[in-house]
């Protein structure tokens, strides 16, 4: 009997933890996710009817088992990539991520020249 | 030398980020609704506002040279408006129209045909919507031109007016 009461309380918290992450994954999903017609609102804060359209398609992707990417790829074949919140790296945006980098190393050889002459 | 070569790298670094910021600020790069022209017309299935048994698949290959698809609802005031032009479209011009009746009461759409005259070829119905993300769609009315190999040419978001009335029969005559 308190085998199976171990089974029973086993099985209802590999469910539980299952259907939490699930959620969790939809809701990740859902923040990062622009409404597009909405003030800067997320999928996840909006209840418009463009962004309820989309979490029932989104729902059902994640119910036939489709990934992040695929359901990302989805809505910017359709959107743009302005529907996510975090710019793809392309290379119309590549200078996007390239500039902080340029930058911070045009700092470094700044700084380590400014430093070598100070010491001369 | 060595100075006259740092004037010039300098000079190169500030003129690509003046480029960088010209194009960068000039060009729209927040939303586009215009994402799905001169792409293929996802598929569709839409079942029949007036006999739900009744489907037509879309895009519909080699059988027009253009066709029109219209995502309305009768609950849409901006629907209402534009109608006159749909009527001249598919009524006068003999232009099929693909009417999707989006989110709708399907006796209160088909009462607004009935009021406002009907100019769809077929209409198919999308009660929740998602026959229309599937195209691209951001609401209603939403208006898109479709050629003979299923490609969309032309997609116009918002009620039609007069400017876009001409653009579409450019497009198609």
């Amino acid at each position: 009997m308190r085998f199976l009461f171990c089974i029973f309380l086993f099985i209802y918290f590999l469910s539980t933890q299952l259907a939490f992450s699930s959620l969790d994954r939809e809701i990740e999903i859902y923040k990062n996710i622009r409404c597009l017609v909405c003030q800067g609102q997320s999928l996840n804060d909006s209840n418009s009817d463009f962004a309820n359209d989309l979490k029932k398609i989104i729902k059902t992707k994640l119910d036939n088992n489709e990934t992040d990417k695929q359901i990302y790829k989805y809505l910017v074949e359709r959107y743009g990539d302005w529907i996510l919140f975090d710019p793809p790296i392309k290379t119309k945006t590549m200078f996007l991520w390239l500039i902080p980098l340029l930058t911070l190393i045009i700092g470094f050889y700044i700084l380590r020249k400014k430093i070598s002459f100070s010491k001369d | 030398m060595k100075n006259q070569i740092k004037i010039v790298i300098l000079g190169l670094l500030v003129s690509i980020f003046i480029f960088i910021f010209y194009f960068g600020l000039g060009s729209n790069t927040k939303n586009n609704p215009q994402v799905m022209v001169f792409k293929k017309l996802p598929a569709i299935e839409l079942r029949s506002l007036y006999d739900n048994n009744i489907k037509i698949s879309l895009p519909r290959l080699n059988q027009e040279k253009f066709y029109i698809i219209n995502i309305w609802a009768s609950w849409c005031t901006p629907c209402r408006d534009e109608h006159p032009l749909l009527m001249k479209l598919g009524i006068e011009k003999k232009i099929k129209i693909f009417g999707i009746n989006y989110k709708d009461n399907q006796a209160s759409a088909r009462s607004f045909l009935k009021d406002l005259g009907n100019p769809f070829y077929y209409v198919g119905i999308d009660p929740d919507g998602t026959n229309s993300i599937e195209l691209g769609a951001y609401g209603v009315p939403e208006t898109y031109i479709i050629d003979s190999k299923g490609i969309i040419v032309l997609k116009h978001v918002g009620p039609l007016n007069n400017d876009v009335y001409k653009k579409i029969l450019t497009k198609i005559e």
